[in-house]
């Protein structure tokens, strides 16, 4: 821990330090690094006797401010001198918020042990006599961030140490000391990490193994780097990172799941209160501060916040300590303290807004999913109920069409696509047997035969599939569905050779493939290339085509006239966007979700849907396209960016754009185009 | 978002089903390989700058097509308005180098009476063991076509770059020649906002007082 002697930040010191002695030395000794390393005075052990072991609550020998402490004798992870009478329960001051009591020395589970996070020191069931964690010490300087906490923790102190987390469990060696764990207790909560608004303590959970051992998870102090480095290096790839300062950057955190912010120790909100120890943690805090005259004690105020409302508990600031410069350095001039007060109020304040706004967040998040959870179950109970029963009479109904546009449940879309689409070829599970067998046996006659000129429908199909939805990884070689994709679209070919396969009905197949099963499928697929408009494309009737088009364009000119003209300029025609678009009904551009949504209402509406489709795309992107010249737009369109809430958003935009030109629809147009290209 | 380009070319791929042009590429543009990738529909977009001289940055606009024959209706009407073209087989498929003069045929039937700039690359390099062309042969197909050959990996990233390097440093020479110029209605070469248009004319000049300045007598 280096002491912040660089004196241009307030001082916000979180170390682990041996102490050696239960007299504290001066607070200020940030300089301890802890890690044996250097050769700083180790800061006091401000271990706070929990009262376990039968000695006085609240006495503190020394203070353990995350500093993991211990002596090479004493071999624990606190100092070991805490008054006498009073054993092990060593609550690291990181702890304090979460409750935790340190371990008690032989073990005995600390009595307020809030759970997970709190890192504190030790709460670790730990059977070592030592007092558990020391909070770790960090100690800011002006490049250093809170990482530096967060490098010191998985500092590994040599002896392996049963304590818990805590860093201070590790050794007292005077060599590995360096370290602050800051967050003992994390190790130990995996769980924590998912979801754990504490940047730091997910770092940790992942850098920190299971074990104590290596000795506190506090950072080594940047003398003790290079030691903590290797060793660090060798326990777990991530933990480098967060060793030494000036190695730490805000950024680091960023880099772990929670929000990038200020969070050194960051706990989860303790599902019990945190009980005295927080409290007399707290009191040491004062008695600390106002020992050193530090002046401001928000962590004070966090803390105790933190207890009236857990949910929002912002805990990444209860690890940032505002300190006193070490008393072996300049003191810092009134103004200077003044302002370096200032500044620490402020980053307190920053992260904590930072975690409130991500905890609403997620909440609403959370509320989010439910509520769609909620809807697609009741959706479901309709259609089963009373639609689905009732096919021919209820699916033009309005409560059918409405719950349509909204998406079909899961498990009720494979038989809606199938009742929408028909089965106006007559296709029976026999017929599909037939040319199924009829497939399979030219692949095999192809296999002995190599001489095959020009690419066969059955070739091609072999080699595209594996290409279909990588992704997803089951149509692969090997893959659940891969011979039925094979089986389906060859059956198809030796079906209607007149079309065979054409590179894109793979992914309309594979949908289907995953909605309903094998006759299912193949009977949907078949009526639905049968479909006059999958027709045209996939016989790939360049006439026919281009009269889709020209109606979409009448359309488009509509309903984006800005947008219209600028693709004019760059002659930006639908065919360079519209054929990847309808040849896999979206699947390519669209998230697959969000493309069964739109295959959801293409089978209630038709073909017309599709196109508008392509004008809700476009629609919703308008903003971005409208700057973008003719090679970005191009490749914009087929690599359509996916985002949170890309379905509602989608389906707004498709909503916003009436197919009405004039007062002319869909099909009036297409046929007026038709009749126009006709005459010339 | 664009950096000032002198010239921007239009450049397409072709080749059968599978040869590998849309990996081609991405390891130009993007600097990735994937074993696994869709199958191109239709066409797809790419671009790229490069630095052919000191001064002189070329934007690449690369237009991949899909390979397969049904879609040769649709991409023929793009070939008419590129500059550049890269002729595609896989070295490992014998089938899609023996197709190389139909779609050299094809596409140069469907541009006259324009033309188009050429490169034949012999693809999947990487894959030596399961060659199936050997470089002769390639080699002397090329000379009949009168274009270059180069043989690739996107895989391995071999000769990626000096491929696309190649076929764009030969379109500009002949744009110095006065062989290939801009015109309107043709998307194939397009000048940038900095361009400092080479006047055939003025080109010659310059080149001939040069070459006079060296005492050449030619």
């Amino acid at each position: 821990m280096e002491a912040s002697s660089d004196g241009c930040f307030p001082s916000v010191t979180i170390s682990s330090t041996e102490q050696s002695s239960s007299s504290p030395p001066p607070p200020s000794s940030s300089s301890s690094g802890s890690g044996g390393v250097a050769s700083r005075p180790r800061p006091p052990c401000r271990c706070v006797c929990s009262g376990g072991a039968g000695g006085a609550e609240g006495v503190t020998a020394a203070v353990c401010a995350g500093i993991r402490t211990g002596s090479p004798d004493t071999g624990g992870s606190c100092c070991g001198r805490v008054s006498g009478s009073c054993d092990v329960t060593h609550v690291s001051e990181g702890s304090e918020v979460g409750g935790r009591a340190a371990p008690l020395p032989n073990g005995r589970p600390p009595s307020s042990s809030s759970l997970d996070e709190t890192d504190t020191a030790g709460r670790s069931s730990q059977s070592q006599p030592e007092a558990s964690a020391s909070p770790a010490h960090i100690t800011q300087g002006p490049n250093r961030e809170e990482e530096e906490g967060h490098s010191r923790c998985p500092s590994p102190p040599p002896k392996p140490l049963p304590s818990s987390v805590s860093c201070d469990s590790a050794p007292l060696d005077p060599g590995d000391e360096a370290s602050d764990e800051p967050q003992r207790g994390e190790r130990r909560f995996p769980e924590a990490c998912l979801g754990s608004r504490n940047t730091f303590k997910c770092s940790r959970q992942q850098s920190a193994p299971g074990q104590p051992p290596q000795g506190g998870a506090g950072g080594g102090a940047p003398e003790a780097e290079p030691d903590l480095e290797t060793t660090l290096q060798s326990r777990r790839p991530g933990i480098v990172e967060y060793l030494g300062r000036g190695v730490f950057s805000r950024k680091q955190s960023s880099g772990s799941p929670s929000v990038a912010g200020f969070k050194l120790f960051g706990k989860v909100p303790p599902r019990e209160s945190p009980a005295k120890t927080a409290r007399t943690i707290q009191q040491e805090y004062e008695a600390r501060h106002s020992m050193m005259a530090a002046g401001s004690s928000p962590t004070h105020h966090a803390s105790g916040r933190s207890r009236k409302n857990l949910e929002f508990e912002p805990l990444s600031t209860t690890a940032l300590i505002l300190e006193d410069r070490p008393a072996n350095l300049p003191a810092k001039s009134e103004a200077e303290a003044q302002r370096h007060r200032q500044q620490y109020d402020e980053m307190v304040a920053g992260a904590k807004r930072r975690e409130l706004r991500e905890a609403q967040r997620r909440q609403s998040r959370r509320q989010e999913r439910f509520r769609q959870e909620e809807s697609i179950a009741s959706a479901m109970l309709v259609w089963n109920n009373h639609i689905l029963p009732h096919w021919d009479a209820m699916r033009s109904s309005r409560r059918a069409r409405d719950l349509w546009w909204q998406g079909l449940p899961p498990n009720v879309r494979g038989r809606v696509w199938s009742l929408a689409v028909g089965n106006e070829l007559n296709i029976t599970a026999e017929l599909y047997h037939i040319f199924l067998s009829r497939a399979k046996e030219r692949w095999r006659n192809r296999a002995e035969d190599q001489a095959d000129d020009g690419e066969s429908s059955l070739q091609l199909i072999t080699l595209d599939i594996s290409r279909t939805f990588p992704s997803l990884c089951v149509f692969q070689k090997g893959g659940p569905y891969h011979d039925l994709l094979q089986s389906i679209l060859g059956a198809y070919a030796c079906y209607r050779p007149d079309v065979g396969y054409v590179q894109g009905m793979s992914f309309i197949a594979a949908v289907l493939i995953l909605n309903m099963d094998e006759v299912d499928a193949f009977v949907c697929f078949s009526n639905l290339i049968n479909k006059p408009c999958q027709m045209a494309f996939f016989r790939v009737d360049h006439q026919l085509m281009l009269r889709y088009f020209g109606a979409f364009e009448v359309f488009f000119e509509e309903s984006l006239p800005r947008l219209f003209l600028h693709f004019q300029s760059f002659s930006l025609t639908p065919d360079l966007y519209l054929i990847d678009w309808i040849f896999s009904l979206y699947t390519k551009p669209l998230p697959l979700d969000v493309a069964c949504r739109v295959w959801d209402v293409f089978c209630r509406d038709g073909e017309e849907f599709l196109f508008r489709t392509g004008l809700g795309i476009l629609r919703l992107h308008q903003d971005v396209l409208l700057h973008m010249d003719f090679i970005h737009i191009a490749q914009f369109l087929s690599r359509l960016p996916d985002e949170e809430l890309l379905s509602d958003r989608l389906f707004a935009c498709i909503a916003a754009t009436p197919m009405l030109s004039g007062n002319r629809k869909w099909s009036q147009v297409l046929s007026s185009v038709t009749k126009e290209a006709e005459k010339s | 978002m664009d950096i000032l380009w002198q010239y921007q070319f239009r450049i397409i791929l072709l080749g059968d089903s599978t040869v590998g042009k849309s990996s081609l590429l991405k390891r130009f543009t993007d600097g990735i390989y994937s074993d696994v990738a869709d199958p191109t529909v239709g066409v797809d977009f790419y671009a790229r700058s490069l630095d052919i001289e000191p001064g002189v940055k070329i934007k690449l606009q690369l237009w991949d097509t899909a390979g397969q024959e049904r879609f040769r209706s649709i991409t023929t009407s793009y070939y008419r308005n590129s500059v550049g073209g890269l002729l595609v087989f896989d070295l490992t498929n014998r089938k899609t180098f023996d197709h190389v003069r139909e779609w050299h045929k094809e596409v140069s039937e469907h541009i006259l009476p324009h033309h188009m700039v050429y490169i034949l690359i012999g693809h999947k390099s990487d894959l030596n063991k399961d060659r199936k062309v050997s470089r002769d042969e390639a080699e002397q197909l090329a000379a009949e076509l009168g274009i270059r050959y180069v043989e690739t990996s996107a895989k391995c990233n071999s000769n990626v770059d000096r491929a696309f390097e190649l076929l764009t440093r030969d379109i500009y020479e002949l744009m110095k020649m006065g062989e290939i110029v801009t015109r309107d209605g043709w998307d194939g070469v397009k000048s940038g906002l900095t361009a400092k248009v080479l006047y055939p004319a003025e080109e010659e000049e310059e080149v001939a007082t040069a070459a006079a300045e060296k005492g050449c007598h030619c």
